[in-house]
């Protein structure tokens, strides 16, 4: 696209591109015309209500709230160096892998997979901690921790059910099918409900789980139903012929399925899976309404302080940033997977 | 023992490859047969066997709060109020019919909301193609920004940012209900738009696949042929597009329906806002729940099936 001018274009030619992408005919120029008043007035309200009208201090003085919840303010380190730990993985994944060690580079992933587990230890207990219960986690933090979860616990039983959907076993094929095609037919906020309010119904008197809990294995469950039918597509996109070579190296059934059509599959369906990753992160907003103070959560008991009354819009457009910033960051992540895993191919 | 003779497993049945029918494999023929059904059969136990399990607890659970299933309380006047809508309700009337007017409610800002979404989504996916350079960055930016925020932030934006905070767009809501003479309130302006703006930067994103799945030679054609930019769109284009933006466009038609259940967040009674009411009042969980899931069958039911007919028309015309 020559939308960009490369530097110091000639004047003459600057001023033909303006006239071809712009003014071309009268209705271009109309066009044009109106969406520059529109959309210049429109930026021009938003910068005099950002900078001279709105109040600001709603989102100034609760950084921490946002960030990291009621967590106990005397073991707030914890939480911040979770968030820190996190930050550097996505700073090492995001750089060129010729950056850094080949070891490093090997070890990414288990680093993402490791970083759940780090993050319960740091925020819960263990380590010779002071304990926090998980009813002191919220604002980002807790979003973040839903998702990766989600996403944990979503992957695994998502391929296993793609397996499944296609397995030769009638039952096993009818039982995942049903199961899928329930979930991908609830609303979440519907499965959501049902894990808060009515797990416990179908426990034995005394067992309970926390909130945090219920959600992940509510979001969990929900998610896996549209990665594996993601994951179905990949599995589908497999020539035959691949199956026949692994066939005729004799590699057991097991084998061929981990390491022939596996890899391929998730390859094939990983801007699918980004997709839902990002759509994990969004969905962990409906947990508000179920009594977990994630992001938008705090944010409705700030909104709630009298001192912040009708603030509303600078929150509301404060959030969309957060969430906003957060999905591009796990886009590019994937992105960058995506593009590694294809270099890695040429070899 | 099927060693690539006629009967081949790979090309008699591509989707399963059986343990049991590879190279490697030298089982007899009997277990063979027997080991699937085995496999199947503790499948099958071991799931039913959850199954009973878990509805045992929930008998006992349910038996200790004397709430046994039943659905004679649909009888019962609801007794909660309800936001205006298409069918009229008054707190004696039952919960059977509160769940009606739910549904009618989500019937309501489905059809609408698709339909404005498909509006919006064609726009944006076209624009993308256009020869405006503003235009093309504007569409761009819209999808860049609205699918990257939760459903529910659109959703309290439109609502308490915009609805709640400007007079004037409350006004302008009732402006427009006494002109078209329908209970239109604010709470369903703000799901329908924040619905349609989410779902419509999903539905561009459709638009702009299935247009770019059109060979490019077409756009020279029409073009030499003295088409007109806006007129190759519409009768060149879009008519080819619409084979592969139909099947996208069914799963986003039904997101949306799942996304209208986020109501819950702007206060319009919705058929989910209804059951978890009726849960609130009476306790009862998986009755309302049953209803609940009854009515997002039939409305995926009735949108598959009208797009289902869509793309048959689609098909028989091209």
């Amino acid at each position: 696209m020559a939308d960009t001018p490369r530097p110091g274009p000639p004047p003459a030619q600057l001023l033909r591109r303006l006239r071809r992408g712009l003014f071309s005919s009268h209705l271009d120029t109309l066009i044009t015309v109106v969406l520059a008043v529109v959309c210049g007035s429109g930026l021009w309200s938003l910068l005099h209500w950002a900078l001279l009208q709105a109040d600001w201090a709603v989102v100034q003085d609760n950084i921490r709230l946002y960030f990291n919840g009621n967590f106990p303010v005397s073991q707030i380190w914890r939480s911040w160096s979770w968030l820190g730990l996190l930050g550097v993985l996505c700073i090492l994944t995001l750089m060129p892998s010729r950056l850094l060690p080949p070891a490093m580079v090997r070890l990414l992933p288990l680093f993402w997979v490791l970083i759940l587990p780090i993050g319960l230890l740091l925020l819960a207990a263990g380590l010779g901690f002071e304990p926090v219960k998980s009813r002191f986690w919220g604002g980002l933090q807790l979003s973040l921790l839903l998702t990766l979860g989600t996403i944990l616990m979503a992957l695994p039983l998502g391929v296993l059910l793609a397996l499944a959907r296609r397995s030769s076993l009638p039952l096993l094929r009818w039982l995942t099918t049903g199961y899928i095609e329930l979930m991908r037919g609830m609303p979440l906020i519907a499965v959501l409900f049902f894990g808060q309010l009515m797990i416990p119904l179908f426990l034995p008197e005394g067992w309970t789980f926390s909130r945090v809990l219920r959600a992940v294995l509510s979001l969990g469950f929900f998610m896996a139903a549209y990665m594996a039918e993601d994951v179905r597509g990949g599995l589908q996109s497999i020539p035959r012929t691949q199956l026949e070579a692994a066939r005729s190296l004799g590699l057991s059934p097991l084998l061929t399925v981990a390491l022939v059509e596996l890899p391929q599959a998730l390859r094939t369906a990983l801007p699918a899976l980004a997709n839902q990753c990002v759509a994990s992160l969004q969905n962990t907003s409906l947990l508000a309404y179920l009594g977990l103070i994630e992001l938008l959560g705090i944010s409705r008991s700030i909104l709630a302080n009298p001192d912040y009354l009708g603030r509303h819009l600078e929150v509301y457009l404060w959030l969309a940033l957060v969430y906003w910033a957060v999905c591009i960051l796990m886009t590019s992540l994937a992105r960058r997977v995506e593009r590694s895993l294809k270099v890695s191919d040429h070899h | 023992m099927a060693v690539f003779t006629t009967h081949h497993p790979l090309i008699n049945e591509p989707d399963s490859l059986s343990p049991e029918d590879t190279l490697v494999s030298k089982r007899p023929a009997w277990r063979r047969k027997l080991l699937p059904i085995l496999l199947q059969a503790g499948i099958g136990l071991l799931v039913l066997g959850a199954i009973a399990l878990l509805l045992s607890n929930l008998q006992i659970n349910l038996l200790r709060r004397g709430l046994e299933l039943s659905f004679d309380w649909l009888g019962r006047p609801a007794r909660f109020p309800l936001s205006r809508g298409l069918l009229p309700y008054q707190t004696e009337d039952s919960y059977a019919w509160a769940f009606a007017v739910g549904f009618a409610n989500s019937l309501q800002v489905v059809v609408v909301g698709l339909i404005l979404a498909t509006m919006l989504g064609v726009i944006g996916g076209a624009a993308s193609f256009s020869s405006n350079w503003l235009l093309r960055k504007l569409a761009t930016l819209y999808v860049a920004v609205a699918r990257n925020v939760p459903p529910l932030l659109h959703l309290l934006f439109w609502y308490v940012a915009v609805f709640l905070g400007f007079p004037a767009a409350r006004g302008s809501v009732d402006a427009l209900a006494s002109w078209l003479r329908l209970p239109i309130s604010v709470e369903f302006m703000a799901l329908l738009i924040g619905l349609t703006v989410y779902t419509g930067a999903y539905i561009a994103e459709v638009v702009r696949g299935g247009i770019n799945s059109v060979p490019r030679g077409q756009w020279e054609a029409a073009r030499s042929l003295g088409f007109g930019e806006g007129r190759t769109l519409r009768l060149i284009i879009l008519p080819q597009a619409l084979r592969a933006i139909l099947p996208g466009l069914n799963s986003q038609y039904i997101n949306l329906a799942k996304n209208s259940t986020l109501a819950i967040a702007v206060g319009y009674s919705d058929i989910f806002s209804i059951a978890n009411t009726t849960f609130n009042q009476t306790g009862r969980a998986i009755e309302a729940f049953v209803l609940l899931l009854g009515g997002f069958l039939a409305v995926n039911l009735l949108i598959s099936g009208v797009m289902n007919l869509l793309n048959r028309l689609v098909l028989q015309r091209g």
